[in-house]
């Protein structure tokens, strides 16, 4: 039988059909996954509810707390949103690093974190701004931190009633300096490694820093921060031996993952690499900023 | 089945076509507009660029229903009276291929660029052609010919 497409008008309606088709359906947002996985039969949904005339899901909003972005939000819109840019330029950075231009035109900020592909560019961004998301189902709306979201290989917390309708981003500490890296084979592959930092400053102490934040995607089969790589940077001032060690750290805690783009151990070596190059980019940074040592 | 009503090229077409139907089917197999290529199917390889409104976006991973109230353009929209426009001549001039297979995506994806962006550098050229492969390696000449392009230059033959 032909697969289904209903076009709700409403989140409300969306929400109706989430309930009444269950596992029988998937909502598709920009689609630039979804699709490929219908088309190599690696699903098979009776029905798909699209997203994309919901105008609720559409658009962002900078506020004093932060930033509220619309889960149908395109991956070029994030990378080209000047609020992106000023209030969560790592977000933007991981945006641009998506896949390609054509990918980006279409995807959006919802369906990359809902199809929770390894190698993602934005869920690492994300966790290290402290991201939560919006799930709204016909019972009512939870707010779920990003850190409790991704529970597998493209598996999250989303029930099949639920729809992502929106991600919140708490405003940065004044000062703060972040970085995505990106290690792939080629620019529009999945991450091999993927690493985030923010730094935040020490508002007395020169060149000090009160609080740094690591995450990682694409080494594990979930993203995630590397909290004990953290504490490592978190209990001193950050010399080279102990930026070092942070890399060692977050390359022990990451439990690397083999396959056909790169094996665990290779994965592990690029993590401690990756992890250096972030946090004295995001050093460097801060510097230039004038909270740095210089 | 579904009705679909599609903006085409400047033109206006009705046709019925399975609800979930991709762009790609839609243009190739219904319309036989057949110069968007069917390449990888995986939205990797950019041989079925087109224009969603000016945007670049792979008809491989584009359902055909969400198209509506659209302008898509195809390459077989480029030509005005059979006569090649300005950067597919300069295609042609500075040998901007070979088997020609990636050629109509290539040229989408270089228009999308040029509207968004009128005057790219290299970095940004590479960036906008990210999406297409040519597995003839002939990308020197393709960035050549949009370069050409953004700066103006038709050479008369």
């Amino acid at each position: 039988m032909d697969r289904k497409l209903i076009r709700p008008e409403t989140v409300e309606e969306a929400l109706s059909e989430r309930e009444k088709y269950g596992r029988d359906a998937l909502p598709i947002a920009g689609g630039q996954s979804l699709l490929v996985l219908l088309r190599n039969k690696l699903i098979d949904p009776k029905v798909l509810i699209d997203l994309q005339t919901l105008e609720e899901l559409q658009g962002m909003k900078r506020q004093d707390a932060g930033l509220s972005i619309g889960a149908m939000t395109t991956i070029y819109g994030l990378a080209s949103s000047s609020d992106v840019q000023m209030a969560a330029p790592i977000l933007a950075q991981g945006a641009s690093k998506v896949g390609s231009t054509a990918i980006r035109n279409l995807g959006t900020i919802g369906g990359n974190l809902c199809h929770n592909e390894p190698g993602a560019d934005l869920p690492p961004a994300l966790l290290a701004l402290n991201a939560a998301v919006e799930l709204r189902s016909r019972k009512g709306t939870r707010k779920v931190p990003l850190r409790e979201f991704f529970r597998n290989y493209f598996e999250t917390v989303v029930t099949p009633e639920e729809l992502l309708c929106g991600v919140e981003i708490p405003k940065l500490p004044e000062g703060a300096s972040g970085v995505y890296l990106k290690h792939a084979i080629s620019s529009e592959d999945l991450a091999i490694v993927g690493v985030a930092a923010v730094l935040v400053p020490h508002e007395k102490q020169a060149g000090a820093v009160r609080e740094v934040r690591i995450s990682l995607g694409g080494v594990s089969p979930v993203p995630f921060r590397a909290t004990k790589a953290e504490n490592v940077l978190n209990s001193g001032v950050l010399s080279d031996e102990v930026i070092r060690e942070a890399g060692e750290v977050a390359a022990a805690e990451a439990e690397p993952m083999t396959d056909p783009h790169a094996s665990a151990d290779y994965r592990s070596k690029m993590v401690k690499v990756l992890v250096r190059r972030a946090i004295a980019a995001a050093m460097g940074q801060l510097e230039r900023n004038g909270n740095g040592k210089a | 089945m579904a009705k679909l009503k599609l903006q085409i090229n400047g033109e206006e077409i009705e046709l019925e076509a399975k609800e979930t139907a991709l762009l790609l089917d839609v243009l190739r197999e219904r319309l036989e507009l057949t110069g968007t290529k069917r390449g990888c199917e995986t939205s990797h390889c950019g041989a079925c660029t087109v224009l969603l409104d000016g945007m670049a976006v792979h008809s491989c991973v584009v359902l055909a229903a969400r198209c509506e109230g659209k302008e898509i353009t195809t390459v077989e929209g480029l030509s005005h009276d059979g006569e090649l426009n300005e950067l597919q001549q300069l295609f042609l001039r500075h040998g901007a291929l070979q088997c020609g297979y990636c050629t109509p995506g290539m040229l989408m994806a270089a228009t999308a660029l040029l509207r968004r962006n009128p005057r790219p550098s290299l970095e940004e050229i590479k960036i906008g052609l990210d999406g297409n492969l040519c597995r003839c390696t002939g990308y020197i000449g393709i960035f050549d010919a949009i370069q050409a392009c953004a700066q103006g230059k038709v050479e008369t033959a």
